[in-house]
């Protein structure tokens, strides 16, 4: 079988689509069949995902950094991209909306090293997403399945997009399906919640557009190349564009990009602060877990989450790398450090598992931030592992969660006791998920958190060891969990009379390949550090840039100020 | 392939990690009650490949490589990296022979109990993690090992999981060890930093030896050493070894006696090439060593669960290894002595503190699962084997003369007399150490007398559950034609443990006596000339090599063990009555000390319950101050509307998304069309 990469690459966004189409279609009483068509979309998606990502690998086999025209800066260099155009293979010819002679916004889609694995993990996490719906999900059943699919094409979209515009549109499509999935199948609370958690994170993105529009507004306006003003929504072009002002550093424009910069950041920063979310404006994201169906919890933690951390690091470091440094790194630190400490405190006081989780997220998103804004490798790399680590093991407690709440319908702590005697397996995998949550060695998170920390370490030591408290906190709350429901003597919740069986072969199904992948990520994980080396290259290039030039800016300035201070005792 | 270490060396972790996941795999289909194969195996292979290995070494072949990357990036690279030198090749030999005694013991000991598999599957997983522990030739490789042993302590804590008490236990032994866990990674992070972004250990101890920094080297051994106290249970880090003695026997005398709580004391003498090169850092590390000696000692005088009593000895040998390297500065070129004297103590208190924890499980075993003291006695005659074998694991630890534990301990203090000498800094601080170590192996020859002298002598007392244990047990064994209902009709039962369990009794009861001597001489020059002399950095080296002994000091301590033992006699053999006098007589200090000082119940009330009170408070001000602003906030909006724009606000998500696109995109039109 020979699928062209970058046809698979369209196709990874439309079989989504097209099962979610038909799933609508299909009506509400043909549950079996849709649940089977969602399958078979999200595992054919799995393969596709699998198959670009192998693409991906063998078609990158330069450094983007060592090939970057001179006086130019570095700038994201995409493959695989659908409709290349033939003089750059990095660009593509596929137009959405033309602006005739101005430019156009493109469909401009493509993989590098920072995005290749977050789809994958996204392929990966829909098909137990569909898994654990298969028995809960009774009612209305085509419409569930419709929007899951939606959810997935749309979180598919944010990643793979290199058009801005495309990016902001698959960025705010997400909402939509998450908000009818928590609205519709969600718990007791379910309308407020999805109120909030749409209304919150949309009033921070829109602020987000704001600044994405001002980025591309002011390239145009301010052209590197004068003779050819052009208005591009390319994240490349833009990035380029940006960075190449900078390095010029004339004099007559620092004041002017280094004003712009601190707004861009500050508007990328609020939509993207309450994705990821950071504290405090985390407070729609314990009630949209809780009240959401396990499915929505799964894609909620795991994929969308990260659609935040992932912003930060495809947009806002490189489009801000000035404002990220100065204002960014103070700011973002601190309330990581927080984040990670208040998340993890707050989820040791939880009676309810699925809010402690929820919790947790904050927490471990903590170290993911406090990673990406330690601007060099290790902690750029570190923070992208922590984006999947955290979606595969976080992904991974939220469905065991549910798997608890499909038997006895109650997440309380206080009503389960010793269920280890009673459900050894899915015990066997609890416990599993959470070492592989609290960072121990040979599974997933160690590596992601030991990045981490020797990036931060290497620039603000005492972040990182503040940050550490998390390592012992998270064990703290999550040990204590499976103290309190797996261990001790056997205590079941009062339930409807039904015998209680251990996992099934659909369970096992939908977390097993999870287990697997936390395996091989922690004993293994150099081949996923590797590929997306280049590529975070080339963020640590254009921030690491910046340090020596706003030094040097700074000693300018305070040179120019000096003779008039000098004066002023004279007076 | 045996010709170079490097050939086999990974194969010493890796088999009891094919056994581990055989066991896992097929323990509960294909194994079943055979689940121990694997495990004895995977261990008794890699003791053989342990012992070549140290041959190997011997003869000069020591070597590491690096056989994957783990992770690499920016300047951060750790590789899979094993290398076995002297040190390496020591506890080698030592885990897998007594891990292959302890998974022997063990068929016997967990015969029958629900989740065996399991359990191997937990024992081999253990120990390739210590294996890998001592081989690691990296910080991190070191640090991931370190967990690994960590996990398996947890999960074997807790083996008996529907237990309360283990439950807890296991939890508390991986949040404390944890804590001291991150002092190690803030540690390796610093270390780091400072020294030339090398994980490796020499790159670190040779960048370490060319800038001598106190300021950077004194708190960085101060992090591994809280790294080191929390795994080695140190004060005031060791709450958790007691209480670790919920889990089954055999996983006390092989995790928390001989070899896991032994891996602080090896980072330490793994690291003497920082430590050697920080005196303020060795001052602290002896202090904490010597007062953790003293303090275990003290606690375990009155305990009554002969379980515990072991454990606060380890605690207490675990402080005296501490008190040694600790002594090991620049002066005098004692570092190499202290790590000497360390290490043997480490091997030699291995295979006796085994012994002992695999005697009081043959206790257990026979008594039914009862462990208190005071519920039986007099079992010299009713479990013959245990009694000797525990006679003699009991001797060595008490420090009889010519007892391997006489002999290592003896060091240690020679050790610790050496650094208080003329000229060496914090001279008057060492003294005063050597004496605590000297009243320390006073007290210690006195509990382990009296934790024998209250099991095996007096009056025979047999309690009840040693019965109804019997019934399906030894019936088997010794009385088969006796019917169940009536055990107590049977007039001797048959107690003793079965040959599986004995058999390494008598071994290691034989390494108990013996090892001391045997290897005293040959342990010194081996480590000196494999690993000292290869990795020390040249101003911690001795001038020459001195292994004399102090025969004063040997004499004095001698005196001190017999004095021990006598007066135990004298208390718990000849006057049973004055215990009971002496505790009313001090009873703030009897109840004290029975207490464990109330260590417990001040980390509770004030580390514990103002955490936990924090962590409601902050969930309290989550939900009622930071979401009840967000609610605020979205009040405004509806408050506006209900003034003028009420007919607007119709409560359709659509109708607002349509909204917000026209509002987008007529500002993208006014921006682009300007």
């Amino acid at each position: 079988m020979n699928l062209d990469y970058r046809l698979a690459l369209v196709l990874l966004l439309a079989v989504p689509a097209a099962a979610a189409i038909v799933c609508a279609l299909l009506g509400r009483t043909r549950g079996h069949l849709i649940r089977w068509v969602a399958l078979a979309a999200t595992l054919v998606n799995v393969f596709l995902a699998l198959y670009v990502a192998l693409g991906f690998l063998g078609e990158r086999n330069y450094s983007p950094v060592a090939r970057t025209p001179f006086g130019m800066a570095v700038t994201f260099q995409p493959e695989l991209v659908p409709g290349a155009d033939p003089a750059d293979i990095h660009r593509t010819t596929w137009k959405l909306i033309d602006f005739g002679r101005l430019g156009a916004i493109q469909f401009y889609i493509g993989l590098d090293g920072i995005n290749v694995w977050l789809i994958v993990l996204t392929a990966v996490l829909l098909v137990p997403s569909v898994l654990i719906s298969w028995n809960s999900i009774t009612e209305r059943v085509n419409e569930y399945y419709a929007w899951l699919l939606t959810l997935g094409a749309g979180m598919l979209g944010v990643f793979l997009a290199f058009d801005i515009i495309l990016f902001y549109i698959f960025f705010e499509l997400t909402l939509v399906p998450l908000f009818f999935l928590i609205g519709i199948w969600g718990g007791p609370e379910r309308r407020y919640a999805a109120r909030k958690f749409f209304i919150y994170t949309l009033a921070g993105s829109l602020l987000t557009f704001l600044g994405l529009l001002a980025v591309v507004v002011v390239c145009y306006h301010k052209p590197v190349d004068i003779t050819a003003p052009e208005l591009t929504f390319s994240i490349p072009d833009l990035v380029r564009a940006v960075n190449t002002h900078l390095m010029m550093n004339l004099p007559a424009d620092r004041a002017f990009w280094s004003t712009f910069q601190f707004w861009v950041f500050l508007a990328l920063f609020a939509g993207f602060a309450i994705k990821v979310p950071l504290v405090p404006v985390h407070t729609w994201l314990p009630l949209a877990h809780v009240e959401a169906p396990t499915a929505g919890s799964v894609l909620l933690a795991g994929v969308l989450l990260k659609l935040g951390t992932y912003g930060f690091l495809r947009l806002c470091l490189p489009l801000a790398p000035d404002a990220s440094l100065q204002i960014g790194l103070p700011l973002i630190g601190v309330l990581s450090v927080i984040g990670i400490i208040y998340g993890a405190f707050c989820a040791l006081a939880q009676s309810d598992i699925k809010k402690l989780v929820a919790y947790s997220s904050i927490s471990h998103l903590g170290f993911c931030m406090l990673g990406m804004f330690a601007f060099n490798l290790a902690g750029l790399t570190g923070g992208l592992l922590q984006m999947i680590n955290h979606g595969l093991s976080t992904g991974a407690l939220f469905l065991l969660v549910g798997m608890l709440y499909d038997r006895y319908h109650t997440r309380q702590m206080a009503d389960f006791g010793g269920m280890g005697a009673k459900l050894g397996a899915l015990t066997f995998c609890m416990v599993f998920i959470c070492l592989a949550s609290v960072g121990l060695p040979g599974l997933n998170g160690f590596v992601g958190e030991a990045l981490v920390f020797f990036g931060m370490f290497e620039v603000r030591p005492l972040y990182a060891v503040l940050g550490a408290a998390g390592i012992v906190l998270g064990a703290w709350y999550l040990l204590s969990m499976l103290k309190g429901v797996f261990f001790g003597p056997l205590k079941e919740p009062e339930q409807e009379g039904h015998p209680i069986k251990d996992l099934d072969s659909r369970e096992v199904a939908a977390i097993a390949p999870i287990m697997a992948l936390c395996l091989f990520l922690g004993v293994y994980p150099q081949p996923v550090i590797r590929s997306a080396q280049d590529d975070l290259r080339i963020v640590e290039t254009l921030l690491q840039n910046r340090k020596p030039v706003l030094a040097a800016n700074q000693t300018g300035d305070a040179l120019a100020q000096e003779p008039r201070q000098a004066k002023e005792p004279t007076q | 392939m045996f010709d170079d270490v490097r050939n086999y060396l990974w194969l010493i972790p890796a088999l009891p990690l094919l056994a581990s996941a055989l066991i896992a795999l097929f323990g509960y289909s294909a194994l079943r009650e055979r689940s121990h194969w694997p495990c004895i195996l995977g261990a008794g292979v890699s003791c053989v490949l342990s012992v070549l290995a140290l041959i190997g070494v011997a003869g000069g072949a020591d070597g590491g490589a690096v056989y994957y990357t783990w992770f690499q990036s920016g300047t951060v690279n750790v590789g899979f990296s094993l290398q076995a030198d002297g040190l390496t090749a020591v506890m080698l030999v030592m885990v897998t022979f007594i891990g292959t005694l302890i998974a022997i013991y063990s068929a016997g000991y967990m015969r029958g109990a629900p989740g065996y598999p399991r359990y191997f599957a937990f024992v081999s997983l253990f120990l390739f993690s210590m294996t890998l522990l001592v081989l690691a030739n990296n910080f991190i490789l070191l640090y991931a090992a370190w967990e690994g042993v960590g996990l398996c302590s947890y999960l074997l804590i807790g083996f008996w999981y529907q237990r309360p008490a283990a439950a807890a236990a296991a939890r508390k032994a991986f949040l404390v060890t944890r804590l001291g866990d991150i002092g190690l990674f803030l540690g390796i992070l610093l270390l780091w930093k400072s020294f030339g972004h090398s994980l490796d250990y020499n790159e670190v101890f040779m960048a370490a030896a060319r800038n001598p920094d106190p300021a950077l080297l004194v708190p960085a051994c101060l992090l591994l050493f809280l790294g080191a106290a929390g795994k080695s249970a140190q004060f005031p880090l060791h709450v958790w070894l007691p209480d670790a003695m919920e889990g089954p026997s055999p996983v006390s005398a092989l995790i928390h006696a001989a070899t896991m709580v032994t891996a602080g004391v090896y980072l330490v003498a793994r690291c003497m090439p920082l430590f050697g090169l920080a005196p303020d850092a060795q001052l602290i590390v002896a202090i904490i060593g010597a007062f953790t000696a003293l303090l275990a000692a003290l606690i375990a005088l009155t305990q009554t669960d002969l379980k515990r009593v072991l454990a606060y000895s380890t605690v207490s040998q675990l402080g005296f290894m501490f008190l040694a390297l600790g002594a090991g500065t620049a002066q005098y070129g004692l570092a190499g002595l202290a790590v000497t004297a360390a290490i043997f103590h480490l091997f030699t208190h291995a295979f006796f503190k085994a012994l002992l924890f695999l005697g009081a499980g043959s206790v257990m075993h026979a008594m039914g699962d009862v462990i208190d003291m005071r519920r039986f006695g007099g079992l010299r005659k009713v479990l013959p084997v245990t009694h000797w074998t525990f006679l003699c694991g009991a001797a060595a630890l008490a420090g009889v003369p010519l007892l391997s534990g006489f002999w290592s301990k003896d060091e240690i203090l020679a050790v610790a007399w050496d650094a208080g000498g003329q000229g060496a800094p914090h001279t008057g601080v060492y003294r005063l150490l050597f004496f605590s170590a000297l009243v320390t192996a006073g007290l210690t020859a006195f509990y382990s007398a009296r934790a024998y002298f209250m099991t095996f002598w007096g009056e025979e007392r047999i309690p009840e559950e040693a019965y109804h244990h019997h019934v399906g047990d030894a019936a088997s064994v010794a009385c088969e034609s006796e019917d169940e209902a009536t055990p107590a009709a049977s007039p001797t039962p048959h107690f003793e443990s079965p040959g599986i369990m004995t058999w390494p009794l008598r071994i290691l009861a034989v390494g108990a006596v013996g090892v001391g001597i045997v290897v005293v001489l040959p342990m010194g020059h081996f480590l000196e000339a494999h690993w000292i002399r290869q990795r020390f950095p040249q101003s911690l080296l001795p001038a020459e090599s001195a292994h004399g002994h102090n025969i004063l000091l040997m004499f004095v301590s001698g005196l001190v063990a017999l004095a021990g033992i006598g007066l135990a006699y004298l208390f718990y053999v000849k006057k049973p009555a004055l215990p009971g006098v002496l505790a009313k007589s001090a009873v703030r200090l009897y109840e004290a000390s029975r207490n464990k000082f109330y260590l417990d119940e001040l980390y509770a009330a004030f580390i514990v319950k103002p955490l936990s009170g924090l962590a409601q408070l902050l969930r309290v001000l989550d939900q009622y101050i930071v979401d009840g602003l967000v609610d605020l906030c979205g009040q405004i909006p509806s408050f506006f509307s209900f003034l003028f724009l009420r007919p607007v606000q119709n409560g359709l998500v659509q109708f607002y998304a349509i909204l917000m696109a026209l509002g987008v995109g007529g500002f993208l039109l006014s921006v682009l069309l300007r």
